[in-house]
């Protein structure tokens, strides 16, 4: 691709569909389409990592 | 009865919520539904029926070839199916436009027919583009959808359409006050003495409508000889006709009969009478317009016709071929009286005009005011479709016509007309499907652009009309609503500076609201309607169009039963004061005896409450009676769409309610159960207002006690309610809104009018009740500043957040660069390292991260540079990403579109605007602790809020005092107060309220002052209370209650501005301006002049100079130049070995002197430097005088 480091492999992210809430998981690169019912917007799971708020 | 009276209670409460916010928002926006309901299924149609087809000729054939429009239609929003699979629903729905920032639009396609030397027509259906579709419109695909099945959708429970989705943005097109249709109206205006010599400032006018909407307003001059002018506008220019000529081209009569009618006004025995309109100089009058004719040498219709034709045959387009009669024919069925069909009627109208003219110049009748709503409707958004569509079709005809005949000339023998294949081909050259792209850019930009000119000169500016369509924000639902309720006069106004249109007449009383208008430029320009007026629609309840004809036939046959006489035979010598016209629709229909009028009015509208009868229930019947120098008189009838109506209740027959509109309003008897007896001595009313609220609009209806505020308190309110922090929306998760305000502890008010029950305001609370004490403590209360509880604010008190929605496409940024090739990804290289904390591997944030300033929130890669443009968090505000949604734009496309929404937490600080409702808005100036706050005597409470009670005196607003009472007794009591404005007014004494509060024989307060005395508390809603930091009793007693608090979007974390350092302007070095380019704010003249006035002579240097663009320049001191001394590099002046950094590198150098032993370093204003450069440009040379004299001396 470009310069710098090699490319790792493409991890996928996983993403929910707007519609039908099935989960999807995509590569970068890959259409944004909900396999299961072909819904055009896809949102982001919320992230895994702690998140922390200020409790004041 | 088996229903427990809880149970009653629970469905009743249900019910009341399902007819409930929907149906409520439902008839507010319906004028615009409505509308646009009629331009999809009728109007449509209508303009393709209004265009002439286009014919061309082929002489070498001999093949004449007509072409037209037929069948237009927009069809429901499909999604974009390039890819013609996977979907299992075709179906576009709004929420998915909104969410990826796409236009919600239906296929606009139309026949379009071909027909060759009478043959059988071909027709072929053709794309015009697409159309943006109106949510809940006839073709949406939520239209019907009820509470269950919108929520299915991800829409609002109340969602009640009337707007447009644009790029993802709700626009709508709004509402404006034009010229009342088929309505003569008599104006003095000076600029129509610029028409030319012999013209004077008296004119008569009417807006013509056809039935798809287009209008020609014919004008008729009165001119200083005594005679007449008809004025029309084509193509933005205006032709003026003697009117003489017009009367004779019109009806097959002599000259006698036309003077007799002309002349018909003037009755040597009813001179002085009341509503004589006639003078003696009538007869001359009508003697000089014949006279007039009769010198061009015109004596019959015929030659009439002709004179016209041949004046209008270059003029007008496709017309060469026809004889002048024809033309002239076409010029009266075209631009004279187009509401009207047969010419008799048009005759009879410009006799009517005539006259009118005449008795306004006669000073017998009155000129109309064209401000005053009773001479105006509304222009629906359906009506501007359908006009521009008509616009846009002719256009795109007129195009075709001549690209066809273009070739007809260039390649007369290759060419074949009678060639489907070959005309086709041509026609492409003008693409049908820009139709589509004009629409969605008048709804984008608001812009109505047009060559023909739409007769809207009045509405928007000269060349084009600006304004048309509004975004309507969410901010609250207040804000909301009230875009679609909103009339505005038109943006050709706002720079007119004559203020007469924007006062405030009483013949808007319960059309237009008093109260809700904005300050400032577009006050009394953007109205609002009051909540009971309705717009007249062209539409049946049950989505049939009116039958007009059959309407007019039962509306004249019903007059005739009453006997009148018809205008038709002629030579009746009928004329005011003896009778009076009968206009129905701008159309004169007959003569009223004078004497019977009264109750031939009363008896049409006993029938028009009828729902038997057939006359239209919004009938406007408007009785304008004889007077001395009155207006003209006449029964003027109108049954046309888009009029403003309104109910009152009858006091006759059987008390039923009426539709009425302004026009008849302001000659109606309607008395205002608001309980004072007006003047009503001597008249005694017909009608009645049904509640004295009538007169306000949603948002001014629920300022509790608006009745006993100051008015200009009750318009601030408007404003501010406007401009709450609220809960914007109940689908707040799906919404991608730029901006979202939100609250997040909502409450509803205590007190409360009816009409915040009546429209479900609860679904959209805008506010907090907070315990407010009035007193002056700590001095932090001072000039409008309150001070707020700390704790109560972190117990929630006015918690709120702010959602911004960024969209980003790739497919904009490409366009921009070079090539396809940026993609969503995070960098990979080292540099970019510490983005992999906030970006996720496709180059998104993770959901739930928080975000501080400058960091980022998105990154797009360039495959080709292998440089990434990285989106920041913007300084100083931190967020929290709320969702991210990646779009799919196409098939087989990768990620292209993405919207992020981020989170602000906007909790209340220092400096954060609240208001309640009665216009007393206040900065918060310190978050006290709550320990420190003074603490009541009964009950140890500590307030939430403080404000200084020199916020009552002067702006009186005695209804906030009343809501701190009333619903400090109602929280005590757990009731709802009802704080309904005219309530104790209302002179019905069946009111039980009212009835009580006269038992007790006392005011408002005493109901209150009861209340709170029966719990412990001093009747005058005040108590003792204790300093929070000395323990001691305050030495007077303190106002404390409760209010309802709105927090005001405006905040200091959007607004504070500082600076020391930051960016500059390139050419001068002064700090640059804007607050978000981190600019500084401008220290200018006047602050500077005061600075010297106080002798403050370091601050001003300061200021000015240090803070600003501060310089230190070389002069050289020999020859005094600002510009010859240059930086010359040691290297080249022979030093070779590079010295260490920090070292003096460079030697400043005289260019001019060659030497560098003269220089000087002097401090200065960068600017003073450019000003030489400047001056060096233009050959002036500056010399400096540099010395060290002032330094020794």
């Amino acid at each position: 691709m470009d310069g710098g480091m090699a490319p790792p492999p493409p991890e996928p992210v996983s993403y929910l569909c707007g519609d039908c809430g099935a989960d999807n998981s995509l590569k970068p690169g890959d259409v944004i389409q909900c396999r299961e019912c072909g819904y055009r917007i896809l949102y982001k799971k919320r992230t895994r990592r702690i998140v922390q708020y200020e409790a004041r | 009865m088996g229903l427990s009276k809880v149970e009653q209670r629970i469905k009743q409460k249900e019910r009341v919520q399902e007819l409930g916010a929907a149906a409520v928002a439902r008839r507010l926006v319906k004028p615009h539904i409505d509308s646009f309901d009629y331009f999809v299924e009728h109007g449509l149609q209508q303009s393709a029926l209004g265009i002439r087809p286009i014919e061309l000729f082929q002489s070498a054939t001999n093949c004449r070839l007509r072409i037209w429009i037929e069948r237009p239609s927009i069809s429901p929003p499909l999604k974009d199916d390039r890819d013609k699979t996977q979907f299992l629903d075709q179906r576009l729905r709004p929420l998915e436009c909104r969410q990826s920032g796409i236009t919600y639009k239906g296929q606009f396609s139309a026949d379009i027919c071909y027909q060759w030397n009478d043959q059988a027509v071909m027709r072929f259906s053709t794309s015009f583009g697409q159309v943006p579709v109106m949510v809940k419109s006839s073709i949406c695909h939520l239209r019907g959808a009820d509470r269950n099945k919108l929520i299915a959708c991800k829409e609002e429970a109340s969602e009640a359409g009337g707007y447009f989705i644009c790029n993802g943005n709700e626009r709508i097109i709004r509402m404006l006050l034009v010229t009342k249709r088929n309505h003569v109206v008599a104006i003095r205006r000076n600029s129509y003495k610029n028409r030319g010599p012999a013209y004077t400032d008296i004119a008569c006018l009417i807006r013509c409508v056809r039935p798809d909407q287009s209008s020609v307003t014919v004008r008729v001059y009165y001119m200083q000889y005594g005679g007449a002018t008809l004025a029309f506008s084509y193509r933005r220019q205006e032709f003026l006709i003697p009117v003489g000529i017009i009367l004779k081209a019109l009806s097959h009569t002599q000259d006698r009969e036309i003077f007799e009618l002309l002349s018909s006004i003037y009755d040597e025995n009813n001179s002085g009478k009341r509503g004589a309109v006639g003078t003696q100089l009538v007869v001359q009058r009508a003697q000089i317009i014949l006279e007039e004719v009769r010198r061009v040498g015109l004596f019959t219709r015929l030659q009439c016709l002709e004179y016209i034709g041949e004046r209008f045959r270059a003029i007008l387009e496709g017309v060469e071929d026809q004889p002048a009669a024809a033309v002239g024919e076409r010029v009266i069925e075209d631009h004279i009286f187009v509401h009207l069909e047969t010419s008799l009627d048009k005759f009879h109208l410009l006799i009517f005009m005539l006259q009118k003219l005449f008795a306004v110049a006669d000073h017998t009748a009155a000129p109309d005011n064209v401000d005053a709503i009773q001479h105006q409707e509304i222009l629906l958004p359906g009506h501007v479709l359908t006009m521009y569509a008509k616009d846009r079709m002719q256009d795109w005809l007129g195009k075709v016509r001549r690209v066809l005949a273009k070739e007809l000339e260039d390649k007369p023998n290759e060419f074949d007309l009678q060639d489907v294949k070959k005309v086709q081909k041509l026609m492409d050259k003008v693409p049908s499907t820009s139709i589509g792209k004009r629409f969605e850019y008048l709804l984008n930009t608001g812009n109505l652009a047009s060559k023909h000119s739409l007769e809207l000169m009045q509405v928007g500016s000269c060349s084009e009309s600006t304004g048309y369509t509004i975004v309507a924000e969410r901010l609250n639902y207040l804000r909301y609503i009230s875009h679609f309720r909103s009339v505005h006069r038109g943006a050709y106004f706002q720079s007119l500076r004559t203020t007469t249109v924007r006062k405030l007449l009483p013949e808007s009383w319960g059309f237009l609201c008093p109260v809700h208008t904005p300050d400032g430029t577009p006050c009394g320009l953007l109205n609002h309607l009051t909540v009971s007026c309705e717009i007249t629609s062209d539409m049946e309840a049950n989505g049939v169009l009116r039958d007009y004809l059959s309407m007019r036939k039962e509306i004249v046959s019903v007059l005739s039963s009453y006997g009148m006489v018809s205008v038709s035979p002629g030579l009746a010598h009928c004329a005011p004061p003896s009778h009076v016209p009968v206009l129905l629709d701008g159309r004169v229909v007959g003569y009223v005896e004078a004497s019977r009028i009264v109750s031939v009015v009363m008896g049409i509208r006993l029938l028009k409450v009828l729902r038997s009868s057939d006359i239209p229930a919004d009938l406007e019947v408007a009785y304008v009676p004889c007077t001395f120098a009155g207006p003209y008189p006449g029964l003027f009838l109108s049954i046309g769409p888009a009029r403003m109506v309104r109910p009152v209740k009858q006091l006759f027959g059987e008390q039923s309610v009426e539709m009425i509109g302004p026009l008849e309003q302001v000659y109606m008897d309607i008395s205002c159960p608001d309980g004072i007896d007006n003047g009503w001595e001597d008249v005694s009313p017909t009608h009645m207002e049904i509640s004295p609220m009538a007169m306000l609009s949603i948002v001014a209806g629920l300022t509790p006690w608006s009745d006993h505020n100051q008015s200009p308190r009750n318009m601030y309110q408007c404003q501010m309610g406007k401009q709450t922090m609220g809960f914007p929306a109940q689908t707040i998760q799906y919404r991608a809104d730029n901006k979202l305000y939100r609250l997040q502890t909502p409450q509803t008010p205590l007190a409360r009018t009816l009409r915040h029950t009546e429209y479900h305001m609860d679904e959209f609370p805008t506010g907090t009740n907070a315990i407010v004490a009035v007193l002056s403590y700590t001095g932090y209360d001072m000039e409008d500043a309150m001070i707020i509880n700390k704790s109560s604010m972190e117990r929630g008190l006015c918690h709120g957040q702010i959602y911004k929605t960024e969209t980003i496409d790739l497919s904009r940024l490409n366009k921009k660069a070079d090539g396809f090739n940026n993609k969503f990804a995070r960098h990979t290289q080292l540099m970019y390292h510490s983005h992999a904390k906030f970006l996720d591997i496709d180059g998104l944030p993770y959901v739930g991260q928080r975000l501080k300033g400058d960091d980022p929130y998105c990154s797009v890669l360039n495959t080709m540079t292998g440089r990434a443009k990285v989106f920041k968090v913007k300084n100083s505000e931190t967020a929290v990403v709320d969702y991210v949604a990646a779009v799919g734009t196409g098939p087989k496309e990768p990620l292209q579109k993405v919207t992020i929404r981020l989170r602000q937490e906007r909790n209340p600080v220092i400096g954060d605007k609240f208001s309640s409702r009665h216009g007393q808005k206040g900065i918060c100036s310190q978050l006290w602790p709550d320990i420190d706050m003074p603490f009541s005597h009964v009950t140890g409470m500590r307030p939430d809020i403080i404000i200084n009670p020199h916020a009552f005196p002067s702006r009186m607003t005695i209804g906030m005092l009343l809501e701190s009472m009333a619903a400090k007794g109602g929280a005590l009591e757990g009731k709802f107060v009802d704080a309904t404005p005219f309530k104790y007014n209302l002179s019905s004494s069946s009111d039980r309220d009212s009835v009580a509060r006269e038992q007790k024989g006392g005011t408002l307060i005493d109901e209150y002052g009861d209340i709170l005395r029966a719990h412990g508390f001093n009747y005058h809603g005040t108590e003792v209370m204790y300093s929070g930091v000395f323990g001691t009793e305050l030495v007077c007693e303190i106002f404390i209650g409760v209010v309802y608090y709105q927090r005001l979007r405006h905040m200091v974390s959007d607004k504070f501005q500082v600076r020391s350092r930051g960016p500059v302007n390139p050419v001068t070095q002064q700090p640059v301006k804007g607050r978000s380019a981190g600019g500084g704010i401008r220290f200018g003249e006047m602050e500077r002049d005061s600075l010297l006035a106080h002798g403050a002579a370091y601050l001003l240097h300061d200021r000015m100079h240090t803070c600003s663009d501060y310089h230190i320049g070389s002069v050289c001191s020999n020859c005094g130049s600002l510009i010859a001394p240059m930086a010359v590099s040691q290297a080249k002046a022979g030093h070779t070995h590079l010295l260490a950094v920090g070292a003096k590198r460079n030697k400043e150098v005289c260019r001019y002197c060659n030497s560098g032993k003269w220089i000087e370093k002097v401090a200065m204003p960068f600017a003073f430097r450019y000003l030489t450069s400047e001056l060096a440009a233009m050959n002036v040379k500056l010399n400096l005088k540099v010395s060290d004299e002032l330094r020794n001396t």
